[in-house]
């Protein structure tokens, strides 16, 4: 099949129905109702079953019996409906269910607004519910990657049999871009009789369920949970490197539509003679903190930069990632607002200044 | 102090509605009552969530508090509940309402703190451009819908009544005379008051029309005894195609009130507040 345009909202939605989630559970909100919208409209077409909830919390809540009935099942929503969402999260983790969430990120606190923004980056990687559990964090930047995150997305839940949470905004969800969905192959479900509530002829019945009032099994629980985000981190950790490869003395770090920007702020610096290059984490949990280490342990690199469209959010894993080993710039712009590229050249070469690196002159 | 006049309620935020939008009759007449119940805008406290209708909170010079969508239920009666001077009235859409905040909407009326809620009925999404809402017919072709809305709509006013709802009235945003009576009435009721408004949504719903409403809509007259539950119930389950407007339902449930601690009196006017509030503690100690 050749490559369409599509809407990124449009996209998300027929990459879930080609990696074979063909049940949705949604509710309204700007910027991303055309998902649900589309799912309206396709899911009847392939057999698939679309419901309207009458909130947030309850899409969250029958994406959470869906999952536990054993079927591949997706929602998708924008941030004060995600933070809705938050409790589900918690319990579909410590349950142990697969399920796909899409969150079209927009500018808060609060109702905020309805424009690009990177501020649920803690919420996303750190936790949002309670208690300790992580979703797997998928970031893509484009329409195309987030087809093929959507369509990684199912197989990666199962794999871990966790939430995995994909996060975009408005700009990616609202824009048209060329697709093509053969470009990546989806693994078909595995298995589902370990846990799923598909009945219990000839076999023990499953128990969708996630109480343990002896502490002690409580705490192997959670242990067994810190193996599942280690093997996370060992197996399904994603990222990009774009002009890191010939001893670039900046390494700056950006992901999601602000990476867009950053790419070509370096590909004008470079014309420049500035050597810069940028790291991108396409999986925001697990977060490729031994590459960003490796690389502030290489002779060439002298500064780290973060450009989020948040108030310093990932920078706080960058600090770790490299031991602030150097100080770490940072610029931002937020609440909808997304930098330009002049704003962005304007920071780095005032930052090749600031830690003192030969920049141009090199 | 003189008596508060159209003027005062008046702002110069710019209004986002659709020309022809249902709410812009809504916003006259709550002007209308306010001024008719003598309320001076310091007093009023209009709440709301997200949506179109939420938006009014905004259109007219009083306290406003604009929260989470369906969520302001809640807030309103909270608010109320510590600011008893305050008239507070709630406005919100069918969605938050009876979607998102349906829970609070049940919940309200058995608690019954003296909170007015008007609900702006269009039987859509208006803010989110067209999905179906809880009030949505069933068969009617809306964004998500496209083959028709398969669940049955709410039927909010039959529910209010079989809760013993204090107050329960249903007007239409077109009919100005009508609204005004009712949205005094149930300003003035001691206790939960619940409107619905019905209006059209000129953007997103070609069913639900001025000319629809013109043709479906009755209003109750003196026959109608709004204290009869059972008589209430049968006019908002009538299947016959009519659309009742009028007071529907009342009672006298005596609202909740703040616990008066004897000497303790309005906390936030309080000069010794804390020296008060030690001796409502000592007692459980």
């Amino acid at each position: 099949m050749p490559k369409i345009l599509m809407k990124g909202a449009e996209a998300i939605g027929e990459a879930a129905i080609r990696a074979g989630c063909l049940s949705y559970f949604g509710y309204p909100i700007t910027p991303q109702s055309e998902v649900g919208e589309y799912m309206s409209r396709r899911l009847p077409e392939v057999g698939g079953v679309f419901v309207q909830a009458e909130s947030e919390v309850a899409a969250s809540q029958m994406i959470y019996g869906a999952s536990g009935a054993g079927v591949r099942v997706m929602t998708t929503t924008s941030s004060p409906g995600f933070s809705l969402m938050a409790e589900a999260m918690s319990y579909i983790a410590a349950s142990e269910l697969p399920a796909v969430v899409v969150n079209i990120v927009r500018g808060g606190p609060g109702l905020g607004g309805i424009l690009p923004s990177q501020g649920d980056y803690f919420q996303a990687v750190k936790g949002g519910g309670h208690g300790d559990y992580r979703c797997l964090v998928l970031a893509p930047a484009t329409v195309q990657e987030f087809v093929e995150c959507v369509m990684k997305a199912f197989p990666l839940a199962e794999k871990y049999l966790n939430p995995v949470l994909l996060i975009g905004d408005g700009m990616i969800a609202q824009m048209m871009e060329p697709v093509d969905f053969d470009a990546v192959k989806t693994e078909p479900q595995r298995d589902v009789e370990a846990w799923a509530t598909t009945g219990c002829k000839d076999r023990p019945r499953n128990v969708v369920e996630c109480l343990w009032l002896d502490p002690k099994l409580c705490e192997d629980f959670n242990f067994e949970l810190i193996e599942k985000y280690k093997k996370m981190a060992a197996e399904d950790c994603y990222f990009e490197e774009y002009e890191l490869d010939d001893q670039p003395e900046m390494v700056v770090v950006a992901y999601g539509t602000t990476s867009r920007i950053v790419r070509t702020a370096i590909e004008e610096l470079r014309k420049d003679g500035y050597k810069l290059g940028m790291l991108r984490p396409i999986t925001l949990f697990p977060f490729p903190f031994d590459r960003l280490r490796a690389l502030s342990e290489t002779a060439h690199v002298k500064a780290f930069s973060v450009i989020e469209m948040s108030q310093g959010q990932m920078i706080e894993d960058v600090r770790w990632a490299i031991r602030d080993k150097f100080p770490v710039g940072f610029f931002c712009r937020m609440g909808g607002i997304v930098p330009s590229p002049e704003e962005v050249i304007d920071f780095l070469k005032q930052e090749f200044v600031t830690r003192g690196l030969k920049g141009a002159k090199s | 102090m003189a008596d508060p006049t159209l003027q005062d309620y008046k702002n110069d935020v710019p209004n986002a509605w659709c020309p022809g939008c249902g709410n812009f009759g809504i916003l006259q007449v709550l002007q209308k009552a306010l001024v008719t119940l003598g309320l001076p805008p310091e007093r009023v406290l209009l709440c709301s969530g997200i949506g179109q209708a939420p938006k009014i909170v905004h259109y007219l010079n009083c306290n406003a508090f604009d929260g989470l969508h369906g969520r302001e239920v809640a807030s309103a009666q909270a608010a109320k509940i510590v600011a008893d001077d305050l008239t507070v009235i709630i406005h919100s859409g069918d969605g938050g309402a009876y979607g998102e905040g349906g829970n609070h909407f049940l919940h309200a009326m058995r608690r019954n703190v003296d909170v007015t809620h008007v609900v702006h009925d269009n039987h859509i999404y208006g803010l989110t451009k067209g999905q179906a809402s809880p009030t949505t017919d069933q068969g009617q072709k809306v964004a998500v819908h496209p083959d028709g809305v398969a669940a049955l709509p709410m039927n909010p006013l039959a529910l209010a009544i079989s809760q013993s709802c204090p107050f329960v009235a249903q007007s239409l945003s077109s009919q100005a005379d009508h609204l005004l009576d009712v949205l005094c009435q149930a300003i003035r009721h001691p206790g939960f008051s619940y409107v619905n408004v019905l209006q059209p949504c000129v953007s997103w719903d070609p069913v639900h029309t001025y000319a629809y409403y013109q043709k479906h809509c009755y209003r109750l007259d003196t026959s109608h005894d709004p204290t009869d539950q059972a008589a209430a119930l049968a006019v908002a389950l009538a299947h016959d195609g009519r659309i009742p407007l009028g007071v529907l339902y009342r009672n006298d449930r005596p609202a909740l009130r703040p616990v008066s601690e004897p000497g303790v009196g309005d906390l936030r006017e309080c000069p010794d507040r804390p020296a008060r509030l030690a001796r409502v503690f000592d007692r459980y100690r």
